[in-house]
């Protein structure tokens, strides 16, 4: 046999190899119902009709069957990830592969919702009478680290973009400075390098500022005890980025040294809590649910803090790591996330005698959430 | 179902080639048709019966054509003229219909109802297809096919089906009732499949991601170095894609003892306009000029017939390429630019430095790429504006930096790949390592790298982010 013969053997043995393996190796693999990595139900076998089979379905639902229960899926997200930064990719769905083991998601230049969103607020401050509103607009991680970034990486300034909401800004409305002690402190760990989030330090930090606007005195780092709860936690960048080379997140609990009780209400009364915490999710992928036991439309924290003072908080997931803070100064702190409640809040400041109002969002949710049109109805 | 999907190679493949390779020799062309009907059904459900009576159609066809061909030659022609007819207007109703009605509502200020069908996926291509069958029997250079199961393996056969290359009746008639399995061939296959796989998965699909992002931006935004690589990266993206596509077909086609003509031959090479044309989609090309071209006279009666042919010829190529103006266009943009060259550009051209002439024709194609890019001509004109300077653009920015720093490599492989240079370098190492060991090296490396090429493939698949099925509208 000539050599080129067993050459072409050997090739398509490798080939039939591969494909026909893998082809076996599929139906024998047991299904995954939950991806604990991608932190989502996958697709499953569809049932085979011949109406789903005519409008092609069915076709379609096998192939993402196929594409999501395929065998070591680790591997070839791996093997990708390799080749992509090999090949000088320093990106991946919008996320950057910053220096130091960290991630930044770029933050795009804000259209018109920005504008709404503001202009949405105003009215709505203009209503209510006889509570302070604040707001504060926390920057992402992407904003304090322009060092870290890949080279030439594009951003748009957060800075620039929270200048213009201040003078558009209702001057009834406190604005509440995040941006420059967050920027002092940006040597010390006050964002993940893994998820969108701020840390339990970096809250901290913002709630000592607004503590004199607020009206209260802040509690020191003293008067805390500082729990390491988790040190696995991979959050929604390394979801998006895929990128191997980084490390776990650690997750810090600051336990009052002070005696304070709270009694948490989800969803009128759904669901209730003793704690601010819930550890539940730290067995998790989305572990940054462990604060105020994650997205709810309503919250409700009682705290043992007796002074009359009734806060209405309307935010999005930066509050979890802050409101645990202020709930040790406010009688009643009442959480709402506009995206799952939708019910007239005048009516609401009224009938609860709410005192103070605060808007806390982070820059890149402000700038495109388009659920602020809930607060004019 | 598209090749470059897990679903076809893990599944489809190893199945049909199972299927195929264990069935008794008689038993193979049904098996191959059942196949191919499968592969279409898999995404074309219901049209698959348009295209089972567009093989039926021409079966007859076929047969009355030659039947009278000699005898009662105006018979003939009316049988001709009925297949040209009916395959015209199937094509025309699914791909055309809403094209003409937007086009009078817009004249004549009607409010007719586009009929909105979601185009047969390959329509073009088997359609021309069957029309060459119909077309080479009147001219006497293929005997028709007897058997109705074996015409309709020819319109169906799956490798060539959905993207081409454009696979005439007397290329693979004999293969069609007698084909043997020969283990070179097959090899070959593999090896032109894979290749296939990794230009499509690896290349178009990664720098496809870059004009997703640069042409999804407010145009104002972008700086005229943006636009530019933007335009390269598509230009890049639609080679390679189709290019891979027509190596994974013919890949396919050897794995079931078929052998299709090649498709593209390194167009970017090329040095005129005249000469990209032959190395791009060479199975469309060389069809219009059989079969359009020609018969209108070629370029055989004086200047002025040769003119109105090529611009009719390039009017409907361009309209090939999708129910749009903007591909009219494009079409006749290369029409006129292929004119100009006859004229005597091409002489003047050749007299020039080789860098002068793959420049002309870079920066031509280039601009091509925005015409057939944009169905919005405004869009277009927009578009090439930033790109000659003509708006307050900036010159460069941080993002176009960035771009480059990112994509640098894979366009450096990308322009690599668009070249024979691989190729040459294989040759070249082969003579200059003579000795068996050595040759022995080479050729495991090779194969080596295929394999990995395939795994990686696979990997981006698994993965796969940005994966756009670019012909829907072909």
């Amino acid at each position: 046999m000539s050599f080129m013969k067993v050459m072409n053997r050997i090739l398509i043995g490798l080939f039939a190899v591969f494909i026909g393996g893998i082809s076996i190796l599929h139906p024998l693999t047991k299904d995954i119902y939950f991806s604990e990595s991608e932190n989502r139900v996958l697709a499953q076998m569809p049932k085979f009709t011949w109406k789903q089979l005519a409008s092609g379905n069915f076709t379609k639902e096998f192939e993402s069957y196929v594409s999501d229960q395929f065998i070591k899926k680790g591997f070839w997200t791996g093997t990708k990830s390799v080749v992509e930064k090999a090949v000088g990719k320093r990106e991946n769905n919008g996320v950057y592969f910053g220096k130091d083991g960290y991630l930044f998601e770029r933050f795009e230049k804000p259209g018109e919702q920005l504008n709404s969103n503001v202009d949405y607020m105003n009215r709505f401050s203009g209503k209510i009478k006889g509570a302070n509103t604040f707001l504060m607009l926390v920057p992402t991680s992407i904003e304090m680290y322009p060092e870290k970034l890949p080279r030439f990486a594009y951003t748009e300034s957060e800075k620039y973009w929270m200048d213009v909401i201040q003078q558009l800004l209702n001057p009834s409305t406190t604005w509440l400075n995040a941006y420059n002690p967050l920027w002092e402190a940006k040597d010390e760990p006050i964002y993940f390098r893994t998820d969108h989030h701020w840390t339990t330090h970096g809250a901290f930090i913002a709630y000592q500022n607004a503590a004199n606007a607020m009206g209260f005195q802040a509690f020191m780092k003293e008067d805390f005890t500082i729990e390491t709860v988790s040190k696995n936690f991979f959050g929604t960048y390394d979801a998006k980025a895929n990128d191997f080379t980084v490390k776990a997140d650690k997750i810090e609990m600051y336990v009052p040294k002070f005696d304070v009780s709270y009694r948490v209400e989800f969803n009128d009364d759904t669901q209730v809590m003793d704690s601010l915490y819930a550890h539940d999710f730290l067995q998790k992928r989305d572990q940054y649910s462990f604060f105020l036991n994650g997205n709810h439309g309503k919250v409700v924290i009682n705290s043992s803090v007796k002074n009359g003072r009734k806060l209405l908080v309307v935010k999005d997931s930066y509050a979890h790591a802050l409101v645990p803070f202020l709930a040790n100064h406010y009688e009643e702190i009442h959480m709402i996330d506009l995206r799952y409640y939708h019910e007239k809040l005048d009516n609401y400041i009224e009938k609860e005698t709410i005192s103070d109002v605060l808007f806390l969002y982070n820059i890149a949710t402000f700038s495109e959430d388009p659920n602020l049109i809930w607060l004019n109805q | 179902m598209v090749f470059s999907s897990l679903t076809f190679l893990f599944f489809f493949l190893p199945l049909a080639l199972l299927l195929y390779y264990s069935c008794p020799k008689r038993m193979k062309n049904i098996v191959l048709l059942a196949v191919s009907l499968f592969f279409y059904a898999w995404g074309e459900p219901i049209y698959i019966f348009l295209m089972i009576f567009s093989a039926g159609i021409d079966y007859v066809h076929g047969l009355i054509i030659h039947k009278n061909r000699m005898s009662r030659p105006s018979l003939a022609n009316i049988a001709l003229l009925s297949s040209m007819v009916v395959n015209i207007a199937i094509l025309s109703f699914f791909k055309y219909a809403d094209f003409l009605v937007e086009n009078v509502n817009l004249l004549f200020g009607t409010a007719i109802m586009p009929l909105d069908l979601p185009l047969p996926i390959g329509i073009s291509f088997y359609t021309f297809q069957t029309m060459s069958y119909s077309i080479d029997i009147y001219r006497g250079k293929v005997e028709p096919q007897k058997n109705p199961l074996t015409l309709a393996l020819y319109v169906t056969l799956f490798p060539q089906l959905i993207a081409g290359p454009i696979v005439r009746y007397e290329t693979i008639a004999k293969e069609l009732s007698n084909r043997r399995f020969q283990l070179d061939q097959f090899a070959e296959g593999v090896r032109f499949f894979i290749v296939g796989l990794g230009k499509k998965v690896l290349i178009a699909n990664s720098i496809g991601g870059l004009w997703f992002t640069i042409q999804g931006q407010e145009l104002s935004d972008l700086s005229m170095l943006t636009v530019w690589l933007g335009i390269i990266a598509f230009s890049f993206q639609i080679y390679f894609d189709f290019s891979g596509y027509s190596d994974m077909a013919i890949g396919l086609g050897k794995m079931f003892g078929f052998n299709f003509p090649v498709n593209f031959n390194y167009p970017y090479i090329s040095k005129s306009v005249t000469e990209f044309w032959r190395r791009w989609h060479i199975t469309l090309g060389s069809w219009f000029r059989d079969y359009v071209y020609f018969p209108l006279g070629g370029s055989r009666n004086g200047t002025w017939r040769t003119i109105r042919n090529l611009l009719i010829v390039w009017g409907i190529t361009g309209l090939w390429h999708g129910a749009s103006w903007n591909f009219v266009l494009w079409g006749l943009y290369f029409g006129f630019l292929i004119g100009i060259e006859k004229l005597g550009l091409l002489k003047l051209l050749e007299k020039m430095h080789p860098f002068f002439q793959h420049a002309y024709l870079l920066v031509i194609i280039l601009f091509g790429w925005v015409l057939f890019v944009f169905d919005d001509l405004h869009k277009g004109v927009a578009y090439i504006k930033v790109m000659v300077g003509a708006t307050t653009n900036k010159l460069y920015d941080m993002q176009a930096l960035y771009f480059l720093y990112t994509h640098g490599v894979l366009l450096v492989i990308a322009v690599i790949a668009s070249t024979p240079l691989l190729k040459h370098l294989k040759g070249k190492i082969k003579r200059a390592f003579p000795a068996s060991f050595q040759r022995k090296a080479v050729e495991l490396l090779s194969i080596g790298c295929l394999i990995i090429l395939l795994v990686v493939s696979t990997a981006y698949l698994v993965n796969g982010s940005y994966n756009p099925f670019l012909y829907f509208r072909f």
